[in-house]
């Protein structure tokens, strides 16, 4: 596929998965699970950082996800001992497998964090945003997002 | 005892000599003259030559092929025969194809693994099927059916018998050290009748296992050669080793070699030291040695050895 | 257990090329074991090829199954109803799964998702090693219950070659143990070495593959 020409209006989407643990105990989450957040930003609530599969971050990407950031407890502050070793590993999957399709490893990060407020994840989305803007928009982008 | 087959090397062991072989490995290619080269340069020095059959699973020119052009020039050929690349069937035709063709000494070996080439420098075969429809002690038992009893493995009668001096290898320092004298035992009931042995530095180590083999009887029933390989350097002493299965080299050699102003030097003496040392085991009948990709060294190290001439028998 | 493992994406990419509408079909039963066909890797594959296909131009639909055990009539058949709907076949279970598939749904072209390559156990989590390769004549009681057909590398009868490393790996692979020096061991702790002083003649490989395929009858059982 030839390469997009950079599109200076392009917003990323990004999907933030993040540990209910990771989250600041001040702060309360969003109501309901899924929530867009600002623009391009939708959050998904996850009661451990090891509940998202390899597979389930990659359909997020195959439906036209930008980036995916899964937000995870430090290694060993992590309530259910492995779980965020475990969603390490999986992203780690997730990435080898898109980069053998050539759709950007980039596309799926884990960032370990801890006491995060809502204004930190959306800080974070930023990041993740500006760090996927140079692989250009999601070719799988259509009719599948909701 | 009068020699079973008749072999330059049975005669010398039997006559009570201490028996000297020596390596000429066939070359990747289909011209004999870098092979007729070596023989050349090497004949008359050993009692046999063993021809290897596609070592490290390089393919080379057949051992049988090369073990008849060697012989044609006057080198008595011990053929090896690896279990890695043909069947039973293959083999035992290859056998009465070497008998008929003069070959009588043969060592019956498991073979590299096809994967061994490939860490070399070499592409070699790693996606080449193995076969090892057999292992080396049934190759072993196989060709000893074809001589005594005139008997294929299957059964069925070979309208002569093929005669073959049966030779078989030995690493007795291998890993689980304990086993490897039990397999020597196990290779000669199986009826090897000459074993040569992994390259031997350690000597005290050595002599060692081989005194386990002289209380169980095995050095009155088969004659062990001791494998001799000539040190070029320190490193090539510490590279074998840590790497090589089997050997084992003492520090103090290795600390020898690297404090040698002249290495060739040190490296002639120190396998003459070898030589003069596995002969004094009692129950060592020979040595099978070797100089890689230094065969010229050779004849200077066996006349200086005291092995030259060798004995007309 | 049967262990299988994906082929190279990019291999699988090429033998989708040109079609549209793909069943991925896994299997829950030993594939799934080990981690190469179950549900979770179809649902992984799923995304991957869609992907890796739409980077090549080509867009696919891809519809998802896992069947309890795909070496099974009665579970193959859960497949009648979507079969309409696509021109091709993926399989992630193993070739026996595989090839009951095709021969149900004979019109349509199935490809390998994996390669069947042993038949092994879960050693630790994430390692599979080999333990049988269906010889066709056991030889484990004479081997202290180690096979050397399936874990030595030149499937050796007689002990160990001379190539046992010297931590007693195999001298194909630095991370496999030289199964001779461990079938050794056993017998040395059972005090036993002398059992495995006696020659094994040639096995007859005639009960395996090597006598044609193989055909097991039980008259009993036969309707
Ligand atoms: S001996 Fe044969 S049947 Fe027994 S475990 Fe080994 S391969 Fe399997
Ligand atoms: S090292 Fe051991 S397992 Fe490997 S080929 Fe030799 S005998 Fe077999």
């Amino acid at each position: 596929m030839a390469a997009a020409k950079p599109d200076p209006n392009f917003q990323p989407e990004i999907v933030v998965l993040y540990c209910r643990q990771a989250l600041d105990a001040e702060e309360r989450p969003p109501e309901g699970a899924r929530q867009a957040l600002g623009l391009g930003v939708r959050l998904v609530l996850l009661p451990c950082s090891s509940k998202v599969e390899a597979y389930q971050m990659l359909k997020i990407v195959e439906q036209g996800a930008d980036g995916v950031l899964l937000l995870a407890c430090p290694e060993k502050a992590c309530r259910f001992l492995t779980g965020s070793l475990k969603a390490e590993r999986r992203v780690q999957r997730a990435r080898q497998l898109l980069g053998l399709v050539n759709m950007g490893p980039e596309r799926v990060a884990l960032r370990r964090v801890s006491g995060l407020s809502l204004k930190d994840i959306l800080a974070l989305a930023g990041q993740m945003a500006s760090e996927v803007k140079a692989l250009g928009p999601n070719p799988m982008k259509g009719d599948n997002l909701q | 005892m009068k020699p079973r087959v008749g072999t330059q090397l049975e005669k010398v062991l039997l006559a009570g000599h201490f028996a000297l072989t020596l390596e000429i490995g066939p070359p990747q290619s289909p011209n004999p003259e870098p092979l007729r080269k070596k023989a050349a340069l090497l004949k008359g020095l050993g009692d046999g030559y063993n021809v290897t059959d596609n070592q490290t699973a390089v393919v080379r020119m057949s051992s049988i092929a090369a073990s008849k052009i060697i012989l044609d020039m006057g080198c008595e050929p011990v053929m090896q025969m690896v279990c890695r690349d043909r069947n039973r069937i293959a083999m035992q035709s290859d056998l009465l194809g070497a008998s008929a063709l003069g070959l009588r000494n043969v060592l019956a070996l498991s073979g590299d693994h096809q994967k061994a080439s490939a860490a070399g420098k070499l592409k070699g075969h790693p996606g080449a099927k193995n076969v090892y429809d057999i292992d080396s002690m049934q190759l072993i038992a196989t060709i000893k059916g074809l001589r005594d009893e005139a008997r294929q493995l299957g059964g069925d009668a070979i309208a002569e018998p093929a005669p073959f001096f049966i030779g078989a290898a030995w690493t007795p320092l291998g890993t689980p050290r304990n086993y490897r004298v039990l397999r020597l035992a196990k290779k000669i009931a199986a009826g090897a009748d000459f074993v040569q042995t992994q390259a031997v530095y350690d000597v005290p180590a050595f002599a060692a296992q081989v005194a386990k083999a002289r209380d169980m009887g095995l050095t009155d029933k088969a004659a062990i050669l001791a494998g001799i390989i000539v040190p070029r350097s320190a490193g090539m002493l510490s590279y074998m080793d840590r790497q090589v299965p089997g050997v084992e080299v003492p520090a103090e050699l290795i600390a020898r070699m690297k404090q040698a102003k002249d290495t060739q030097a040190e490296g002639i003496k120190v396998t003459l030291e070898l030589i003069q040392a596995v002969k004094e085991i009692p129950g060592v009948k020979g040595v099978h040695l070797q100089a890689i990709e230094a065969e010229e060294l050779l004849p200077e190290i066996v006349a200086a050895a005291g092995l030259s001439p060798r004995p007309q028998v | 257990m049967i262990v299988a493992e994906w082929k190279p994406i990019p291999e699988l990419l090429a033998s989708l090329k040109g079609h549209k509408n793909i069943l991925l079909v896994g299997c829950a039963t030993c594939v799934a074991e080990c981690a190469a066909g179950g549900e979770r890797e179809v649902l992984t594959l799923a995304p991957v090829l869609k992907m890796g296909l739409k980077e090549q131009g080509q867009d696919v639909n891809i519809i998802t199954k896992t069947l309890e055990r795909q070496c099974e009539p009665e579970f193959v058949e859960e497949l009648a109803e979507i079969a309409p709907q696509v021109d091709a076949i993926m399989s992630l279970s193993c070739g026996i799964g595989m090839q009951l598939v095709a021969e149900r749904f004979i019109d349509l072209p199935l490809y390998p998702g994996v390669n069947t390559t042993s038949l092994a156990i879960r050693e630790q989590p994430g390692l599979w090693t080999a333990r049988c390769a269906a010889c066709g004549d056991c030889m484990l009681g004479e081997t202290f219950g180690l096979c050397p057909v399936a874990r030595c590398a030149k499937s050796l009868m007689n002990g160990p070659c001379g190539g046992t490393r010297k931590d007693g790996k195999c001298e194909v692979d630095p991370d496999t143990e030289c199964i001779w020096r461990l079938i050794v061991e056993r017998a040395e702790a059972r005090g036993r070495l002398e059992d495995l002083a006696k020659v094994r003649p040639a096995k007859d490989w005639s009960n395996s593959g090597h006598g044609g395929p193989k055909r097991m009858l039980r008259e009993d059982l036969r309707s």
